[in-house]
């Protein structure tokens, strides 16, 4: 077994202590997104260039991502399968999730252009946005906690592409998280943009 | 199996409220230990406390941000203390503030379910959480009381009397915080006291 994780060097993690690194990971985005409540809507509806999304497009960009997301996990859930102690992620998810993480200087290099049914309107109402938001990641912690219960190996969840393909569920959380962590990047610097300011939002602790 | 250190816990409720033996094995093996890095939310806003934590090790900060990134630090736990968001915790209902490591830390937590099932078993063991809820809530009020008649100097002195060794662990702009005056009084009345 030993031998075999050396030769494939797949990194192979403690499922309670990823799922754990991943709620941390959930928790600091609630504590940026509550910054942003005390932010004047007129700045948050902002483009900071023309043509660039506002930090209320990219956060209703990933609210797009969420309405999938969070059911499509909490549905393949549903199965009873009981957690094991280990988890090693498949290739494709594991790729997708490095593409999609910021990089350790926490800054993003790779530009990316997002899927056309993942646009959002260009005003949409920020209040109710930004409290989508909130509730969203509210159920990712709670999917999360559901999760150490299960084999987040074994269970897979259909990406939002395309059905057939298929993702590790707990490929599906890291992917998912990255790809919020990669917008909040956006926003950031968005909002250094807007304001002319430096570090808006709280620190992040370094990436695990 | 790594063995849990649990001596510091006992010795902490023997002096608050001492349980038999039989009661304190069978709440002591109920805690299992936990580590966390510096700067990890342990309980964000919105959520709920699963876990009373007691700190073998770190500093944590307990702060609620306000509107206009007003930023209140509400409490500091170290050991020997417990820690996690207590009202959440006990009541079940979502936490209005976030709980967050300054320093690494280690801990011993127990979950909400287990402790309740631990009191309903053993009266004994609610009573002594009644009790530990009883001296922490005098703290809270005492710094009600501090927090709405007290100077700014004099809440700096009364900690100072309180927990001197709070400057040398917690960085001092939270600790202004905590106190709610601003970094530079703060800085201001340490070097008065100094001389």
């Amino acid at each position: 077994m030993l031998a075999l994780y050396k030769i494939t060097k797949m990194p192979r993690y403690i499922c309670i202590d990823m799922l754990d690194s991943l709620q941390s990971d959930v928790r600091q985005l609630i504590s940026e997104a509550n910054y942003l409540k005390s932010i004047d809507p007129a700045v948050l509806l902002q483009e900071p260039a023309p043509g660039k999304w506002s930090i209320i497009q990219v956060l209703e960009h990933l609210n797009s991502y969420g309405r999938y997301y969070l059911l499509a996990m909490e549905r393949s859930m549903d199965k009873g399968t009981k957690s094991v102690e280990y988890f090693k992620p498949g290739w494709v998810g594991d790729y997708f999730t490095r593409l999609m993480k910021p990089g350790e200087n926490g800054q993003v290099s790779n530009k990316m252009k997002s899927p056309k049914d993942h646009r959002p309107s260009k005003y949409p109402d920020a209040f109710p946005v930004l409290h989508t938001f909130l509730e969203q990641q509210q159920y990712l912690l709670d999917l999360l906690e559901l999760a150490k219960s299960k084999n987040i190996g074994a269970i897979r969840t259909p990406i939002s592409i395309s059905r057939w393909i298929k993702l590790k569920l707990g490929d599906t959380f890291r992917f998912f998280v990255a790809h919020e962590q990669r917008h909040f990047v956006q926003i950031n610097n968005a909002l250094v943009t807007i304001r002319d300011t430096k570090d808006i939002l709280p620190a992040a602790h370094p990436a695990v | 199996m790594i063995p849990v250190e649990t001596t510091p816990l006992r010795k902490f409720i023997s002096s608050v409220y001492p349980l038999k033996e039989t009661e304190m094995e069978r709440f002591l093996e109920s805690w299992q230990p936990f580590t966390c890095k510096r700067k990890t939310i342990l309980t964000a806003a919105g959520e709920t406390e699963r876990y009373l934590y007691f700190v073998l090790e770190g500093v944590q900060r307990a702060f609620f941000v306000g509107n206009e990134r007003q930023e209140a630090t509400i409490v500091f736990t170290y050991p020997p203390s417990f820690s996690g968001v207590a009202d959440s915790f006990l009541t079940q209902t979502p936490s209005k503030y976030f709980l967050e490591t300054l320093t690494n830390g280690r801990f011993l937590k127990i979950s909400y379910q287990k402790l309740n099932d631990l009191m309903n078993e053993f009266p004994v063991i609610q009573r002594m959480v009644l009790q530990l809820s009883a001296i922490a809530l005098k703290g809270v009020l005492e710094r009600q009381i501090e927090l709405q008649c007290f100077s700014a100097e004099e809440r700096f002195k009364t900690l100072m009397a309180r927990s001197p060794h709070v400057l040398q662990i917690i960085p001092h702009k939270y600790l202004a915080s905590y106190l709610g005056i601003d970094p530079t009084t703060f800085s201001k009345l340490l070097g008065s006291v100094r001389i």
